[in-house]
């Protein structure tokens, strides 16, 4: 705020100035010409200062670079704390401390009744009402990373097969060989339809900041309101919150975690398969 | 609008009015309607900035060609609708849309009855919803509490008000819709009052949708996200929600809610008006 109305009054006085210029000097000394340039830059200096309200954070760079490609800020927008329980970005003289909690909600609107859905519906708001401090709470739908996965049914389906050539050697009864050749059959099935698509993912999480102006001051803070978040969400839904992790946060900041890359290929084709339907 | 913005559009004005006083300077002639022509044009754009200004400033950029590096690998378009992340040749375009589910049970008018049906139909909406969306995409509520006792002050207060109108109205024997429109302003009022002294807690949230398109260039992350920001719409409009796709200042403030949000109340309000 300090930033913006140092920058409105800095232009708005040298609007008057500017002006108390064109009206005040003989026109001997500064002839019209001239006058209407400076009364031009006076407008101008005029309305940027009434954009620097909302605009401030470009129209400083705009005076400096000069370019049509403005550069804000060219340092990575947060870092993760070294606990890698925290993400932290710097704001001025603070640093700001990010958590975000994972809330395991696993119900489905088809199992529920009239009255749970009321109730469900119910738990939300009290959810949303939680807490005094802006928290963000937030329903994520994102591209399954299934390259683990279709790592683990491969290596399944191998151990299936190695299985299978032991009973083989072994003369097993048919009825063994034909148990471990349906379970083959069904990885095997599963490995196709997986590798087919892509999947989706829904996770409910919050997200709460905390300013220190120190990093372990930030973090102590944010944590600490993540923890009373945590009891009121225990509560409601009574189920265990937890503080996400790792390389699990990136997926709710980076855009790449989102739509993992080895999905990438699937969903251009797909897109480009739409624009021509 | 808030004290500090009209103070500003006051200031601002005020120079203007230094410009008309001005203008003789320039003499008589082409240069005075030049200055004229400009003085008109200046007051014009700064009265539009105060109420359209996410969309005056985009089609400047636009016109302009320019665009924003808000961070380290991160980009903004021209026409500022929009933030892009190139990562190993593929272009992420991640674009914003208000969607303000609650709305309507603050503003409904037989609130309870109404809510309870609303209520009970949102779960299925919801999920229906997800099922039929083929893309990633992000629903926030931000939320945060605000005072009980300042808000249920203001609302007596806004219906004493209300209760002066009616008076008024009854006295000089206005018409019938007139009077209609101040009694159900007061019933809205009412039934605020009666819920907060149910024991419901007064939050302020706002709403929005962000989703992320990719693509093999700039542009065609960027055609692949207006058509899912259109299907999202599409989705909502089902759930009775408005959407506004966001532009300007308000995509730049989303944008750095990805790695931390407002720890104040005050921060929050500062940074959003007419399109939240």
């Amino acid at each position: 705020m300090v930033n913006y109305i140092g920058m409105f009054l800095g232009l708005i006085i040298v609007s008057a100035i500017l002006l108390g210029i064109v009206m005040l000097a003989p026109s001997l000394i500064i002839p019209a010409y001239i006058k209407i340039i400076i009364f031009i830059i006076a407008l101008l200096f005029d309305a940027m200062a009434f954009t620097s309200r909302y605009y401030s954070y470009i129209l400083s760079p705009l005076f400096k670079q000069h370019k049509k490609h403005l550069v804000l800020s060219n340092e990575n927008p947060y870092w993760l704390a070294q606990s890698g329980d925290t993400i932290l970005k710097k704001s001025g003289e603070d640093f700001i401390a990010t958590v975000y909690i994972s809330i395991p909600v696993y119900r489905s609107a088809t199992e529920m009744g009239d009255d749970e859905k009321l109730d469900f519906a119910q738990q939300i708001s009290r959810l949303v009402g939680l807490a005094k401090v802006p928290t963000r709470y937030t329903t994520e739908l994102y591209v399954m990373n299934k390259d683990s996965y279709i790592q683990k049914l491969k290596e399944t389906i191998t151990m299936t097969e190695n299985e299978e050539a032991e009973l083989q050697s072994h003369d097993a009864p048919k009825n063994e060989l034909d148990r471990v050749r349906g379970k083959l059959a069904m990885w095997r099935n599963m490995l196709d339809s997986i590798s087919k698509g892509y999947s989706f993912e829904l996770s409910t999480y919050i997200t709460v900041s905390a300013t220190g102006s120190k990093e372990y001051e930030a973090s102590s803070l944010a944590q600490q309101k993540a923890r009373e978040l945590m009891s009121g969400v225990g509560s409601i839904f009574g189920v265990p919150p937890s503080i996400i992790t790792g390389t699990d946060l990136l997926r709710f900041v980076e855009p790449e975690y989102l739509i993992p890359i080895s999905t990438v290929t699937e969903q251009i084709s797909k897109n480009i398969q739409e624009q021509v339907i | 609008m808030d004290e500090i913005k009209l103070i500003l559009l006051l200031f601002s004005l005020i120079i203007i009015l230094f410009g008309f006083i001005a203008l003789p300077a320039l003499g008589k002639g082409i240069l005075y309607d030049i200055g004229l022509l400009l003085l008109i044009i200046t007051a014009l754009f700064i009265i539009a900035m105060n109420w359209i200004d996410a969309r005056l400033f985009s089609a400047i950029t636009s016109l302009f060609g320019i665009t924003f590096r808000p961070a380290k690998d991160y980009t903004i378009n021209k026409q500022q609708n929009a933030v892009i992340k190139e990562v190993n040749g593929i272009f992420y375009a991640t674009g914003y849309m208000t969607a303000n589910l609650f709305s309507y049970t603050f503003k409904a008018e037989q609130a309870p009855e109404d809510d309870e049906s609303k209520m009970i139909g949102a779960p299925e909406a919801w999920e229906r919803m997800v099922m039929n969306i083929d893309f990633p995409f992000k629903f926030h509520v931000l939320a945060s509490g605000l005072d009980v006792q300042k808000i249920r002050d203001e609302l007596e207060g806004k219906r004493s008000y209300q209760e002066f109108q009616l008076s008024r109205a009854m006295q000089n024997n206005s018409s019938e819709t007139a009077v209609t429109e101040i009694r159900r302003n007061m019933s809205i009022i009412q039934s605020k009052i009666d819920r907060i002294s149910q024991g419901e807690k007064p939050i302020a949230t706002i709403m929005y949708v962000e989703t992320t398109a990719i693509g093999v260039s700039e542009k065609a992350s960027l055609d692949a996200l207006t058509s899912q920001l259109d299907q999202l719409r599409l989705s909502f409009s089902a759930m009775d929600v408005e959407t506004t796709r966001i532009i300007g200042r308000e995509l730049y403030s989303l944008f750095n809610f990805n790695f931390s949000i407002p720890t104040e109340f005050k921060q929050l309000t500062a940074m959003f008006d007419q399109q939240s």
